[in-house]
Order: structure tokens, then sequence, then C-alpha cells
């Protein structure tokens, strides 16, 4: 080998590092699977006992008579996530629309850090602004139109999760926005079309993909939210019918019970299997958003 | 270990003579150690103050309580989080199984409360509730509207809320009404403090709370904002004098003392711990319980136990 040792022992240590870093990356890649394992053979007793569908589509939650129905915790995570996907979208695209296109840059940088910092605030914190602020202004407003709720209800709940999951959407939609390079928005502009169309037209199509991640990511973030949602939703076993109906998500379940019960049998079991559906889920939308986006980076090609 | 055998000697020849002297099992000024105690809300204020109290005789011991629910303190304890749990609740077998050890150390009980700003708060204060419209309010869920409950004349949604932690209060309620906890209807909020303040926020509300979240620990008065809705025991429609005594925590804590307010709601609360503690501190925390400890019970809005049933405790720990 005509190479000094420098050269040698550089190349070596480079092998060496990227060796290292390869595996620490496989590692933490490996931690889902370890977790969903442990997780599925935590649950396997009570899969034993019962059949997935009967438990996923039964409504009887009583542990005490060996009934596990997590339906009405699956509607309720539905119908909370729901409302507050509904409430956030269109608010947080058009936030990150202002920001990243029309904002001058003063606004731009005082307005961004606030976002983010919605992002530090712990979660309780926002469970008791939710029981202070949020339900008695829920259970007034219903009041208006005639309803009577007691505020702990699907659309506090909603309310809460849509500003916690504000940062998220914002926050990735306008790094997104932002990096759509300027040679395409004045190629459309130079053709005569408005900013707003510009923006419809050109810049939220070459984004769609990336926008529909940080969707997603929030839409994740939202699911698993436990201790605000916990603390407003009304935790009424029952599927909701409607948005002034008391929610019990999945992971309220999880948060109030685990560990708590270990007199019950097959109930840590149940509780593992929650969190197993929660995973579960998560994944799927995750593996959805990976799908579409591929699609459209190749309708795009 | 030699000062477990002393102590335990001590706390024997104490037994067998039988009276109440305040010599402690342990020498004085010598235990130290920390003990962690978790779990009923209803028990947590009563912790605090008998903490409070050791601690002036014992400086060495720090004692750090943490109210969870009933649950909690169960299962903390099993796994050994901490040295005593707060039961507030019978104990079930599956737990004694496990090893459960609990000692009664006070009693104390559950009230239903609603909104002092009720529409019909008199109403609601001189008919009270029977025990079968407790039951169609919380388990079959037969009431939905104050208007079905004779008496009233409004056609206002009943609020019905209950707990969403595992806890005492819920399961003694439920048991009550002859169920468990995951019977109960209505809007689950938790903590024992959670439930007040939702109940409070609420006019057409309805929850229970342990005596010691209904009544103000100040002014011994229910809270703010909230009213004691009275058990109607005989069943006739109204609240007579020897069904009334929710004017203020002595009166109630009387009641539940005298037999007068039923058990359950009423109920005994337990400390308990995995198998029989091994430590000192810990074996005389829950001896100057059963002895002294018990003084303190009254001004803190518990019943203390009858004589002949901390003495039966007593023996659980000399054993």
């Amino acid at each position: 080998m005509g190479l000094p040792n420098r050269t040698r022992r550089s190349l070596l240590y480079d092998r060496a590092a990227a060796g290292a870093m390869g595996l620490l990356a496989r590692l933490s890649g490996l931690i889902v699977v370890v977790i969903a394992v442990g997780l599925f053979l935590k649950s396997v007793p009570i899969l034993k006992n019962q059949s997935l569908s009967s438990l996923l589509f039964s409504s009887e939650w009583f542990p005490l008579r060996g009934q596990f129905g997590f339906l009405p915790f699956i509607m309720g995570s539905l119908w909370v996530t729901g409302t507050a996907m509904v409430l956030a979208v269109p608010l947080c695209l058009l936030t990150a629309i202002y920001l990243a296109e029309y904002a001058p840059l003063g606004i731009r940088e005082g307005v961004r850090p606030l976002i983010d910092l919605l992002a530090g605030i712990p979660s309780v914190v926002y469970g008791v602004w939710g029981v202070l602020v949020v339900v008695p202004w829920v259970k007034r407003a219903a009041g208006w139109f005639g309803y009577s709720t007691s505020g702990y209800c699907v659309l506090s709940a909603g309310i809460v999760l849509a500003v916690m999951i504000f940062p998220v959407i914002i926050h990735m939609t306008v790094e997104i926005l932002r990096a759509v390079p300027q040679e395409i928005r004045e190629a459309s502009l130079s053709l005569g079309a408005t900013q707003w169309q510009t923006i419809k037209k050109v810049v939220l199509r070459k984004a769609f993909g990336g926008v529909l991640a940080a969707i997603v990511l929030g839409l994740s973030r939202a699911f698993g939210e436990t201790m605000a949602v916990l603390m407003v939703a009304g935790n009424a076993v029952r599927s909701p019918t409607g948005f002034l109906d008391p929610a019990y998500p999945l992971p309220a379940l999880i948060a109030n019970n685990y560990g708590e019960m270990m007199s019950i049998p097959l109930y840590d079991s149940a509780m593992m299997l929650a969190c197993l559906i929660l995973l579960g889920v998560v994944l799927v939308f995750n593996i959805l958003a990976k799908l579409v986006l591929m699609r459209i980076q190749k309708e795009i090609q | 270990m030699k000062r477990i055998v002393l102590g335990l000697c001590l706390a024997g020849v104490f037994v067998s003579s039988g009276c109440g002297k305040r010599t402690g099992a342990s020498s004085e000024g010598e235990l130290k150690g920390t003990i962690s105690i978790s779990g009923a809300w209803a028990l947590y204020p009563m912790a605090v103050r008998w903490a409070e109290e050791f601690r002036r005789i014992h400086p060495g011991v720090r004692i750090d309580i943490s109210a969870g629910g009933a649950g909690k303190g169960m299962a903390d304890c099993l796994s050994g989080a901490a040295d005593l749990g707060m039961l507030s609740r019978d104990i079930h077998t599956s737990e004694l199984e496990k090893g459960a050890w609990p000692v009664a150390v006070v009693k104390d009980a559950v009230v239903a409360v609603a909104n002092r700003n009720h529409p019909a708060a008199a109403t609601l204060f001189s008919r009270g509730l029977t025990r079968q419209e407790c039951i169609d309010l919380w388990i079959t869920g037969r009431l939905k509207t104050w208007g079905q409950l004779s008496g009233f004349s409004l056609n206002e949604p009943v609020h019905v809320y209950t707990r969403s932690d595992a806890c005492g209060a819920a399961e003694t309620w439920a048991k009550y009404l002859g169920k468990n906890q995951e019977d109960l209807q209505g809007i689950g909020v938790f903590g024992d403090p959670g439930l007040a303040e939702a109940v409070r926020k609420d006019p057409l509300g309805i929850g229970y709370n342990n005596v010691n979240y209904a009544y103000d620990a100040a002014t011994k008065k229910p809270m703010d904002g909230l009213m004691i809705v009275p058990l109607d025991l005989n069943e006739n429609g109204r609240i007579d004098p020897e069904e009334s005594f929710y004017g203020d925590r002595d009166e109630i804590t009387r009641a539940i003392g005298e037999g007068r307010y039923p058990s359950p709601p009423a109920r005994l609360l337990y400390l308990v711990s995995k198998g029989k503690p091994a430590r000192p501190e810990v074996l005389a925390f829950l001896e100057w319980i059963l002895r002294d400890g018990q003084a303190f019970a009254d001004e803190a809005g518990y019943v203390p136990l009858s004589k002949e049933a901390a003495m039966k405790e007593l023996e659980k720990l000399t054993q």
C-alpha cells in the first residue's frame, strides 16, 4: 500500500466512526420495534382470553366482570382528535401561509418564537387553562344556542388540543413553504398571476406533501396527548354522539388507571393493549402519510 | 435489628399493660429515616397533620406524602414505590393475597354535593335524595332532568359527576349504591378537589366528595359554592330533624361517629404496607397514630377509631 500511515489511520477512523454511527441509528430505529414487541407480549393474556374484534368493537367496559370493550375509548379518541384537526388545520395553514409569504420580516421573526413557545408549555398547564377558561366558555356558548352541557366535552378537549398542535403544524409548514424555490414564484408572478393565485396554484402544490406530513405530525401529537385532554374531556365511558358529549380518549384511560387496578385480573394486560392500539394508530397515520407523499412525489416528477 | 426487637418488646409491654401513656415504643429522638406515603385524597389532610405532629417528637424522621387516589396508593405500596399507601376503601382479597397489610387508622365518609346556586337549592336541601334516587342518577341514568325528582318544577338536565381516577370515594359511593366504581355514570373528573371544583362551577351539577373536600377546613362550613345534599334515610320525601346533620363539619363527623350517617358511605380509612413494616420508624409512626394520633382526628375533620378498634389494630403491630 502506497498510502502514508497517517492517511491510512484517518481512513480507519473514518470507517470506525461511520460504523458506530450506523449502529446507533439502527438502534434508535429498533426502539420502536422493541416497544411494540414488549407491548404485544404484555397484551397476549387478554388477547388469548377474548377475540380482538370483541375487544375493539364492544362497548361493555366492566373490568371487574372481565369485560373490556375498548370502543368507547377509541371513539372518544377519534372524536376529540377529529375536532382538534378540524379546528387547527385551516387556522394553521392560513397562519403559516401568512408568515411564510406575506408577513414583513419583523412580524415573521417576532411571531414565530411566540408560536414556538406554545410548544414549550407543559401539557398540564394547557389542562388547567382548559378547566379554568375553555370549559366554562364552552358551557356558556352552548347555553346561547340552547344546549346544556357541563363544558367537559369533546369540543373543549378539541379546542385545547388544537391550540397544543398549532406550533407543530405552523412551524413545519412555514419551513416547508420557505423551502419552495423563489424562481417558480417569480415565474408564476411574471405570467400575471396574483400573489394569492401563485400561492394556491404553485407554492402549495409544490409543498403539498410536506404540508401533509406536518398535519400528520400534528395529528399523531393530538392523538397521543394525555394530560391536557383527560382534564377537560369529561372521561365518561360512552361513545360520544356529538360535540357536547363527554369523551374518554385512550391515553386518558391509560393515564387514569395504569398501575392502579393491579388487583383486577387482566386489567394491566388490557392497559397494554390500549397502549398497543395507540401506537398502532399513530404508526398507521405515519405510514399512510408516507405513502401519500410518495405518490405525490411521483406525480410531480 | 436490635432496635426493632427492643421496640417490639417495649410495645409488647405496652399493650399488655394496656394503658395509653405516651412513652413511644422507641427511645426518643433516635429514630431516623424517610417514610414515603402515597394514595387516597381522603386521608391526605389527616396524614399531613399526623406527619407534622410526629416530626415534632422525632425530628430525624422525614415524611413525604403525595395524593393520587386509593388505587395509586395500593399500587405504590405493593410495588415498593411507597412505604405506606393511603386507602379509602375496603381492601380486596386479591390485594391481601399480594401481601397488602392494612391498618385502620381513622374514619370518615363520602357525601353527595351539589351547587349552592342550584336553581332550586332550597327544595333540594329540604327533600334530600333517597338511595334509590342516587342509584337512578349514578347507576341507571334514569333521572335525566331535575324535574323527574318529586318536588322540583324545573326541566333542566342533571349534570352528574363522578371520579376518573381509581379512588376510594367512588368505590365507597358505588358500594352505597350496591355497585362498583366502574358502574358509576357521569362526567369523570380527576381527584377530589377537581370534582368539588367541577360541581362548584356547575349550577346543575351533582357529585360526591370526601367530607374534608366538601367542608372548608378553616370555617368548617361547606365549601364556598358547594351545598351538601342530605340523604333521605327513611325515604319519606323530606329531611327530618334526625336526618339533618350537615350544617358543619363537626356535626357530620359526630353523626358518622355515632353511626347515624350510614356506612357506606361512611367508611374506615387504612394505611397499607407490603407485609408488616420492618423499619422501626414506620412502625413507630403507625403506633403513634393509633395511640396519640387519634386525638388530632377531630380537629382535622375525621372520626377517631373507638378505643377497642384502636387496640385491635395495635395488636396487629405487635404480633
